[in-house]
């Protein structure tokens, strides 16, 4: 067995390849950096999404997204080498938390990804902002050499 | 830098000069029809506006709507999650004023958000001798229900990017406030 830890981190090479809005102030790669005072907002209109690539396949059980203002909120992986194919692996209503981060989590057992696609369908709000996304999980080529 | 995107609702009766005032937002005052040409459903227009003293703007997304009841039920899902209202009325038409309230809470209904910058237009403004509808009742509605109250003429090319201009900062002033908001409680 191998030891779950967080892939979603841009020290564990997560990239964040697509987002539709950006501020430089608050860039999408703030979503993979570890911490939950830095954020990303969004723009403007809806639906918004961005896109986390792996550095190769990932296994991942279970993703934490810590928000704010999201209402509808849908994921999909892709296992293609490009962001490509993706299929629906959830979908929720969240619920709304003034004042304070949404933390929601998502059971996803047996997942694999290179990509995971995250599209905010509706908000509480004019501008969400995603804070952190983790996954706990391992890379396939780490599991293959431990 | 930031570029923030809005979309924005036009709406009022069939007539009042919606259409006309876009056209003449989207090209500068190079562009305006002379002729009318009834809206079918809605026409999207899209324009970018520079916030003064900043490096930012906003790209405004008009969805320039019929004002004809019989396009509503099609208006009403492409009006799902505005971001800001341009309500219009002719100011010689005082129907096409009584029926703002009907479409302000039609628009209002489209959305969660407790805010949405709003602008009440006085149009036709020309018309000085046709006028039914005063400034100041367009104004105290306006204020009651927390829009913004302009005047234009389309016609004469009076005023018509100021409403806009307005929304456009209204919006940009609401994304600072709502980032400074995230930012005091994490």
């Amino acid at each position: 067995m191998t030891k779950l830890s967080d892939v979603c981190l841009s020290s564990c090479g997560a990239t964040v390849v697509l987002a539709t809005s950006c501020d430089e102030r608050y860039p999408p790669e703030n979503i993979l950096d570890g911490k939950s005072e830095t954020f990303w907002t969004t723009t403007g209109i809806f639906p918004q999404e961005f896109i986390i690539g792996f550095s190769g396949p990932a296994k991942i059980n279970k993703l934490t997204v810590q928000s704010y203002l999201v209402r509808n909120l849908k994921i999909e992986k892709s296992i293609s080498k490009d962001p490509v194919n993706f299929e629906k692996c959830a979908e929720k209503e969240l619920e709304n938390s003034e004042g304070q981060l949404q933390t929601e989590e998502f059971m996803l057992p047996g997942c694999q990804a290179t990509y995971l696609r995250f599209i905010i369908e509706s908000s509480f709000d004019q501008f969400v902002s995603i804070h952190r996304v983790m996954a706990d999980g391992n890379m396939d080529n780490i599991s293959s050499t431990a | 830098m930031v570029k923030l995107t809005a979309k924005c609702i036009l709406a009022g009766d069939a007539t009042v000069g919606k259409s006309t005032l876009a056209q003449l937002f989207r090209s500068d005052g190079a562009h305006f029809q002379k002729n009318y040409a009834m809206t079918v459903g809605v026409d999207i227009i899209m324009k970018t506006v520079h916030i003064p003293e900043t490096n930012d703007s906003v790209e405004l997304l008009i969805y320039d709507s019929s004002g004809k009841e019989i396009f509503y039920e099609i208006m009403e899902k492409l009006w799902e999650q505005p971001s800001i209202l341009c309500l219009v009325y002719d100011v010689s038409n005082e129907q096409s004023f009584n029926s703002c309230a009907k479409w302000l809470q039609r628009v209002r209904a489209r959305t969660l958000c407790s805010q949405l910058p709003g602008v009440l237009v006085g149009n036709k403004t020309d018309l000085v001798g046709r006028r039914t509808v005063e400034q100041k009742q367009a104004q105290e509605w306006a204020a009651q229900n927390e829009l913004e109250y302009f005047e234009t003429s389309a016609k004469e090319m009076e005023n018509f990017e100021v409403p806009f201009r307005t929304l456009a900062k209204s919006f940009h002033r609401l994304y600072q406030e709502r980032v400074e908001a995230i930012q005091s409680f994490v």
